[in-house]
């Protein structure tokens, strides 16, 4: 008996070729977006960065890249990537990049500290996943200013950070915590004082 | 039905929210502020409309087993396609919406929409569906994060309206109060619906 000739979509591996088919279309049409949108996304995190290690070293942020090229240099010590900032043969300080576990996930952040390792120039978060409105305070300007030109050394001992309640006057290197986000203060303040240890252990400075 | 209606229908008297109860998780999860609220509101606008569109052009392609997986893989190419813009044209709010945009893709109304309307439907008229049903979810995330951003914060799209002497309620930023709100705001659109038919 002769076989009625089947169309194509009544065939067996029809699911497969269309899926296959489709696959390929749309994947391309991605491909193609990706590729178009990418340099753009580079440029900015790059933008976005260099402001940031700008920032922390108090130098000006008026002309980005320009300032960044003049006075950053991008170092490295036995696993450690830093920032060394210089301004016409005068030591401004260095930039590291730190991370730390927060309530909901990672913390990452900028400290700079001084030519001798005594003060902490500046700190700033550069990502972080707290609760909006609570623990994400800790990226509001008064926060991260607490730290900055805080004493971190004392004859060669590190002095570490401490919370004290919002309300409170903070001394010395107490750090007043944000309302209702106990922990993520926590969370900044624990791992400021263990990279600042790791730091100075790694760099010895006099 | 004609394509007010249908547009009506998928926005008001079928709103994917309040009446179908889809789509509440990124409902709760974006609404402590209005802006981010928008923004994800277009998002799914836009991937509704445009796959709802392509499933419809497909639907007599599609095999009848494996429609499933065709409708994730373009609804998930569109929301990539929102995910890579946002990227890298508005960055901050990228940031501020962080996985929330990703998971357009597991939200049930564009699948709802898909199998309910879009494969038995022409594509113009899906598209229309789409939108209207976009805006419907859009609609609830702005007027929950209207409130929310108000109480929680006392701005409105970032602005200062209530002064100093406001406490702000930080429960209205946190998740709670997205389901105190939507709770609300089923109860009165309920309320509403129910004495338009009594009348």
């Amino acid at each position: 008996m002769k076989q009625t000739k089947k169309y194509l979509s009544e065939r067996k591996f029809y699911p497969v070729f269309f899926m296959v088919i489709l696959t390929v279309i749309f994947v391309g049409v991605l491909a193609v977006f990706y590729h178009l949108t990418q340099a753009r996304v580079q440029t900015y995190k790059a933008h976005q960065f260099q402001k940031m290690v700008l920032l922390t070293l108090d130098l000006p942020v008026d002309q980005i890249e320009q300032n960044y090229n003049t006075y950053i240099t991008e170092e490295s010590q036995s696993g450690f990537d830093y920032y060394f900032a210089k301004r016409n043969d005068e030591i401004i300080g260095y930039c590291f990049k730190i991370e730390g576990s927060g309530l909901w996930g990672m913390i990452n952040a900028l400290i700079a500290l001084n030519q001798d390792f005594s003060e902490l120039i500046g700190f700033r978060i550069i990502d972080q996943n707290e609760t909006p409105g609570l623990g994400a305070r800790i990226t509001e300007e008064w926060f991260q200013k607490q730290f900055q030109d805080k004493k971190i050394r004392h004859d060669g001992e590190l002095i570490k950070f401490t919370m004290v309640p919002e309300d409170d006057i903070p001394e010395n290197n107490q750090v007043q915590q944000v309302t209702g986000a106990t922990s993520s203060t926590r969370a900044v303040v624990d791992m400021l004082n263990k990279n600042l240890v790791k730091i100075i252990q790694e760099f010895k400075p006099e | 039905m004609t394509k007010k209606q249908i547009f009506i229908n998928s926005l008001y008297h079928e709103n994917a929210v309040w009446r179908q109860i889809l789509g509440i998780c990124s409902a709760l999860a974006v609404t402590n502020q209005l802006m981010n609220s928008l923004v994800m509101g277009l998002g799914v606008v836009f991937t509704l409309a445009f796959s709802c569109f392509t499933i419809s052009l497909l639907r007599n392609y599609i095999p009848a087993r494996i429609r499933m997986m065709v409708q994730v893989l373009i609804i998930a190419s569109y929301v990539i396609i929102v995910d890579l813009f946002l990227k890298a044209f508005l960055p901050d709010i990228s940031k501020a919406l962080g996985p929330y945009v990703g998971l357009i893709i597991t939200n049930c109304i564009i699948m709802g929409r898909a199998e309910a309307f879009a494969m038995k439907n022409t594509p113009l008229n899906s598209a229309i569906d789409g939108i209207g049903a976009g805006l419907g979810y859009a609609f609830v995330l702005l007027i929950i994060a209207f409130f929310r951003e108000l109480f929680g914060f006392g701005t409105f799209f970032g602005f200062q309206i209530l002064g100093q002497w406001w406490t702000k309620w930080s429960i209205m930023v946190m998740a709670p109060s997205a389901f105190f709100m939507l709770a609300l705001l089923m109860w009165f659109v309920y309320n509403v619906q129910l004495k338009n038919k009594k009348d």
